[in-house]
């Protein structure tokens, strides 16, 4: 019987094999003896383990977070009116929105004023002049005819010659109040100042508990409110227009149709005719609600997003838009596009939008008294959106721009055609075969022929001194 | 005499197989708030691994891991390679000790977060000690004590205000695991 025995003997081993054929046996060691022989060392190494382990045992997680401060200040009417007028041209520090006509582009500088860009080579475009405007954020062009908000003020602009950009009507404190980026304006009646708020963006760092941290909440509901009014038989304006419009992006407050600039505040619709463009007049208020906005006209029909819903207005009467119906959602923000019988709606949470929710919606307007939800697709943070069926093109923010193929409204989510995370995006128009892109970083073009694969063809690159980015 | 046939080619020699699956806790705190204001939680989570590789030499044993370890707000699968190493002289005693490195990197494969949180897995290195006790070359029990460091990214929504919000996380746990191995 091959026994194998191993012992000490003499702190030295002797190790028996099998084959051996005198095998000396010795009693089986005990384990105590066995322990008791194990170098020092090893109990060492287990010593410090556990000492070690009392204080790196700690997990450490550290969030980072860039975060909106906002301080107030205070601007006198006659500051905000005499500090209009042409300068030469800047660099994009705070791009908003953007606006094209005729192969020119209009970038809005928040509360700064507008770049116009010569863009009619999209593979160079060529920065022309800037207009300072103070406390501008949305734009609209006719024919040779520029509006733009300045704060409480609407201001209309000739630009036949690009080089020489004047200002020559402008209407005085038909807005009472907005917004630039979550931080509110308002005008005091009294004195006809403006106050406003300044935002610096912060980064900060906290130690966190590692865990997600949130409370689940039952508050988000998505129902549908319809109007069932019937539509008063006003007859159309009709007559065909010599005039020629812009385009805006789906985040605009300002549209034009008709003879009519559309405009819309916090919480209403304020028209100007434009029937003479270098004579704007005020027009017709139309109350909304609150939390409004953005303004998509299609059709003449009237999307307005809010904070609320998407409230749909008819325009038959242009000088008159009429309510049809409201599709409520959770409070949060949202612009609107829309293509045939549906509307792309996106709801992002973050700023003023108080809510958590960010999705996308497509909506079955074929009955526009009674919108239907057809699915929601969770988005991370959309912001601004085009469509250029059946391209679907989402802003998200901090985490790029997304195209979509929306010809399947079921299963959009799995027709992700491409995803660009490098950039900030807020906000696209789709120009048919070039996409024009504005977000924090700059101003990015792109041509979309093969949808698979966006080829950038020019930048304009934002360039802020000592900024977070 | 060797006589050289075409058959007598060394063939490698078959390496032995080993196993070691083990199953146990990662204990450790976390301290969060700030310097004056400190919350310091305990955190105990489960983890369970399987090693399996061949034994190279008398002392040495390599071989590829899977584990899981659920966090209390990540489930993390780490997959990568570790060693095993007795120190303990290689005999027929019942009892031996061995020294384990384990390195990987954790997957989110198996992982749900809730709306808005995205979790990216990270590096896994698992040093640590442990004790065989079994007859060499049949099934032994393992008590293994160990030190898991276990990085991890995650996106988080942003609440009113916020522009940006990530979290990067260093788990640094003590590893206590029974298991068996062969």
């Amino acid at each position: 019987m091959n026994q194998i025995v191993w012992g000490y003997k003499d702190r030295q081993t002797i190790f028996f094999g099998p084959l051996q054929p005198f095998a000396v046996e010795m009693g089986p060691v005990s384990i105590k003896q066995q322990l008791i022989t194990m170098k020092y060392p090893l109990y060492l190494v287990l010593v410090l383990l556990l000492g070690v382990s009392q204080s790196a045992c700690t997990d450490k997680c550290t969030e980072t977070r860039v975060f909106k401060r906002f301080t107030p200040v205070l601007l006198t009417a006659n500051q905000i009116r005499q500090n209009i007028g042409t300068e030469a041209v800047r660099t994009l520090q705070a791009p908003g929105k953007i606006y094209t006509k005729n192969g020119f582009l209009f970038i809005n500088e928040i509360k700064e004023g507008i770049h116009i860009v010569d863009n009619r080579n999209p593979e160079a475009p060529k920065m022309v002049s800037f207009i300072r405007i103070p406390g501008n954020g949305d734009m609209a062009v006719r024919n040779n005819i520029l509006y733009a908000d300045s704060y409480m003020d609407l201001v209309a602009f000739d630009i036949s010659d690009v080089t020489n950009i004047r200002p020559i009507k402008r209407i005085n404190n038909v807005f009472p109040s907005g917004q630039f980026n979550g931080g509110s304006w308002f005008v005091n009646s009294v004195t006809g100042d403006v106050h406003d708020q300044r935002i610096d963006y912060v980064k900060d760092e906290i130690q966190t508990n590692c865990e997600e941290g949130i409370n689940p909440t039952n508050w988000m509901f998505n129902t549908l409110a319809f109007d069932s009014r019937s539509m008063s038989a006003a007859p159309s304006t009709g007559g065909v227009q010599q005039t020629t419009n812009g385009t805006a992006g789906s985040m605009a407050r300002f549209a034009l149709y008709d003879n009519y600039l559309y405009t819309v505040n916090s919480s209403e619709l304020q028209l100007f005719d434009i029937q003479n463009p270098a004579e704007p007049k005020t027009g017709n208020k139309v109350q909304l609600g609150w939390g409004i906005e953005t303004i998509f006209p299609y059709g003449d029909k009237l999307f307005i997003g809010s904070q609320s819903g998407m409230h749909i207005y008819d325009n038959r009467n242009p000088q008159k838009p009429e309510r049809m119906s409201v599709f409520e959602h959770a409070r949060v923000c949202d612009p609107v596009v829309v293509h045939g019988n549906k509307a792309y709606v996106t709801l992002r949470s973050g700023t003023n939008c108080q809510g958590f929710t960010n999705q996308l919606d497509v909506v079955d307007i074929s009955n526009l008294f009674r919108p239907k939800l057809i699915k929601s697709y969770p988005m991370r943070n959309p912001h601004g959106l085009g469509i250029d069926f059946p391209n679907l093109f989402i802003c998200e923010g901090a985490y790029g721009l997304k195209t979509f193929d929306a010809s399947d409204a079921q299963n959009i989510d799995k027709n992700l055609r491409e995803n660009i995370d490098n950039i900030d995006a807020y906000d696209v128009i789709p120009l048919g075969k070039s996409l024009l892109l504005i977000g924090r970083d700059g101003f990015y073009q792109y041509d979309y022929s093969n949808p698979r694969k966006l080829r950038l063809m020019s930048k304009i690159p934002v360039q802020r001194p000592g900024a977070v980015s | 005499m060797l006589s050289l046939t075409s058959e007598a080619q060394t063939l490698p020699k078959r390496l032995p197989f080993v196993n070691y699956t083990e199953v146990g806790g990662l204990f450790g705190r976390v301290i969060s708030g700030t310097q004056n204001n400190k919350v310091v939680e305990n955190k105990t989570n489960l983890t369970v691994q399987t090693l399996n590789g061949v034994k190279l030499t008398k002392r040495l044993a390599v071989g590829a891991l899977v584990g899981l370890d659920w966090y209390n707000s990540a489930l993390l699968m780490p997959v990568g390679a570790g060693l095993r190493f007795q120190i303990t002289r290689p005999s027929d005693r019942n009892v031996s000790v061995f020294a384990s490195t384990d390195a990987g990197y954790g997957l989110t494969w198996l992982n749900k977060s809730s709306t808005g949180y995205f979790v990216k897995g990270g590096l896994m290195l698992n040093p640590g000690i442990g004790l065989r006790l079994g007859k060499p070359g049949r099934g032994c029990l393992l008590l293994t004590l160990s030190y898991k460091h276990q990085q991890a990214q995650v996106e988080k929504p942003l609440r009113w205000n916020e522009v940006m919000r990530y979290e990067t996380r260093q788990y640094n746990r003590l590893a206590i695991r029974l298991g068996i191995s062969i």
